[in-house]
């Protein structure tokens, strides 16, 4: 078990192009640390340059009290689990456990008992002898995760473990995860595009963009406080919307004019955002802060509706006003017809102000 | 049913035209010299073509030559075509320059080099010997397995040598212990196809070997004599050549069919 530290790590590909820039990140001894992104963002390559796989072409990486930088993969004690698996396909279930366990030197009876263990906790047993090329994906994704834990590394990096199960198997698995993690107490990294496994199973969750570490912190806060629009809008599904506005101070407080969202502010916002009035601004609403009904601090907002989807549960509407989509998720009672016109109720309380220069959030306090 | 027989008709006549030649040839070889050119099928049979090849022209020398030196220089080239292959692959070494340098040496025509390796050889005292022919062959082999290698290592996931190594692997050994395995199919077949290539080879075996280091395509080539061509012999030399390659075709075809159609044709 140990902590990691990358201390400004670059991976330059060469003639100008990055893969990851200049990122310092602090993963703690036992945390479960999601790095997430859209594709292209640099989470693999530093999943890969902190297990020792991509070259990195500037600045540290520690690893409990090593400085790992220069080390091989094999002398840096982490298991990788991958998106493809990367089981041996010439070896049974059973060989591709032991393998790691053989290279390091591992007594046999420690690794027989330490295989029979893992097998136990992820229901295994049945296809010890069996070939990967004999097994499911969720029975491989399995074997790969077993693979990783019989070697009792310091820490374990994920790259995109989850992504080629089906959806159900996907949502146990998230479970299985959370709970191994408890389990065995150990670092974990885990790269994953989708902000639901990051919600769900992260300590903290590291989102990046274009190789840059754009906001690290609890989820449910990163939700609550991003930092810019791009986090604003990756970490939710629909995402936040956004709409270009201009705040007015008035006789009796803050007003706002933001296409269809036009009105008074409450009191709170009035005073937090009261510096933003110089400047262009983004009004940012969650989807679930368009309510059906009116509530204290709420402004009116009709369109006409252009898409509904009804999931049961809930249904996400988008409406159509002054030229802005808006989408909102509400409750399962109200599903208009597409093409009726509605009034939703925008929940300022809960509104997030960017510039609109640099997409920066407003600070938006505790 | 009609359209299916005149599509199974179609089929026999193509096997039957790829087929009937080398059936002749194995016919031919089991009738008597006189009766070789005439169209009964079986005039009469005998085993006297094979028996004046082993007895009086030595072909079992021949053969035995052919054997160890195809043999031998697949053993030879294999390990460094598969080094050679694999860094091509994964550190794309040499970049494009030592790819196109590596399939444009199959380009050359053998000939040209003939003279040239002929001179080296007779200096280094290589003539005539199977040493020499084993290397020359070896050497021939090197880039065509080594291309065809290639193609192999790029098609197996870089992750799985990424979890070797994570696992406690060296470079090294994950290339020995995962890489190697994984790629065996495509390597017993471009073994294969490399020990064809030397069995078949003909213009340095005539130039650089004599009578002592003969192969079987030297050897059926000194059955045309100025007083004919013993078509008998020939056809048993020939029914034999093809002998060891209907062989190892027959227990590597999986792996070949797998061989050339993810690993050369890339």
């Amino acid at each position: 078990m140990a902590a990691i530290i990358l201390d400004s790590i670059s991976r330059d590909f060469g003639s100008g192009i990055f893969g990851v820039r200049d990122a310092s990140l602090t993963i703690d001894e036992g945390e479960f640390m999601v790095l997430l992104g859209p594709s292209g963002c640099g989470k693999s390559t530093t999943l890969r340059m902190i297990a020792g796989l991509e070259e990195i072409t500037s600045g540290r990486i520690r690893i409990g009290v090593r400085d790992v930088t220069r080390l091989a993969p094999r002398d840096r004690n982490v298991a990788v689990v991958f998106q493809s698996y990367a089981l041996y396909p010439h070896m049974s279930v059973r060989e591709n456990m032991r393998f790691g366990m053989k290279m390091r030197g591992t007594p046999l009876a420690e690794q027989d008992k330490r295989i029979k263990d893992a097998a136990e906790i992820l229901g295994l047993n049945p296809y010890l002898d069996r070939k990967p090329g004999a097994l499911s994906g969720g029975q491989r994704q399995r074997v790969a995760l077993g693979r990783a834990m019989v070697r009792e590394p310091d820490a374990f990096l994920m790259d995109e473990p989850l992504s080629n199960l089906d959806a159900k198997l996907r949502g146990e698995m998230r479970q299985e995860l959370v709970k191994l993690h408890r389990r065995l107490g150990k670092t974990m990294v885990f790269v994953t595009h989708d902000h639901v496994e990051a919600m769900t199973m992260g300590d903290r969750i590291c989102i990046m963009r274009d190789g840059r570490i754009e906001q690290v912190g609890p989820p449910l806060q990163v939700y609550a406080n991003p930092v810019n629009t791009f986090v604003a809008q990756f970490l939710a599904s629909p995402a936040m919307n956004l709409i270009p506005a201009q705040l007015v101070a008035g006789a009796d407080g803050m007003a706002i004019a933001a296409g269809p969202v036009s009105g008074p502010l409450p009191a709170r916002q009035a005073s937090l955002y009261a510096a933003a009035a110089a400047e262009p601004a983004i009004l940012g609403l969650r989807a679930e802060d368009l309510l059906a009904r009116p509530g204290p601090s709420t402004l009116p907002v009709s369109g006409i509706v252009v898409t509904r989807e009804a999931l049961g549960a809930e249904n996400l509407i988008a409406i159509e006003a002054e030229g802005v989509t808006l989408h909102a998720r509400v409750g399962r009672d109200l599903l208009p017809a597409l093409g009726d016109r509605i009034t939703l109720h925008a929940d300022m309380g809960q509104m997030h102000l960017f510039r609109a220069a640099s997409g920066a959030a407003w600070p938006r306090g505790a | 049913m009609l359209r299916r027989a005149i599509s199974h008709i179609g089929l026999i006549i193509a096997c039957l035209s790829v087929l009937l030649p080398i059936l002749w040839v194995f016919r031919t070889s089991l009738v008597p010299e006189h009766a070789s050119y005439s169209t009964d099928i079986f005039p009469e049979l005998t085993l006297e073509n094979y028996r004046l090849l082993f007895g009086d022209k030595n072909f079992g020398t021949n053969y035995a030559n052919s054997l160890i030196v195809a043999t031998l220089s697949v053993v030879l080239s294999m390990p460094f075509a598969a080094m050679t292959g694999y860094a091509f692959a994964r550190f794309r070494t040499g970049g494009r320059i030592a790819r196109f340098a590596t399939l444009a040496s199959q380009m050359l025509p053998p000939v040209a080099l003939a003279l040239p390796v002929f001179m080296l050889y007779r200096a280094a005292g290589l003539t005539n010997s199977l040493t020499g022919l084993t290397l020359i062959y070896a050497a021939i082999n090197l880039p065509f397995l080594t291309w065809i290698l290639m193609g192999f290592f790029e098609s197996i996931p870089e992750d799985l040598e990424g979890a070797a190594m994570t696992d406690g692997a060296t470079r090294w050994g994950a290339f020995w212990r995962i890489v190697l395995p994984v790629a065996a199919p495509g390597i017993l077949a471009s073994a294969v196809l490399g020990f064809i290539l030397s069995w078949n080879e003909f213009l340095f075996a005539l130039i650089l070997g004599g009578s002592k280091t003969a192969t079987v395509p030297v050897a059926l080539a000194a059955l045309q004599t100025s007083n004919g061509v013993q078509i008998s012999q020939v056809s048993a030399g020939v029914s034999l050549a093809i002998l060891p390659l209907l062989i190892a075709v027959h227990f590597i075809q999986k792996y070949l069919v797998q061989g050339l159609s993810f690993g050369s044709v890339k």
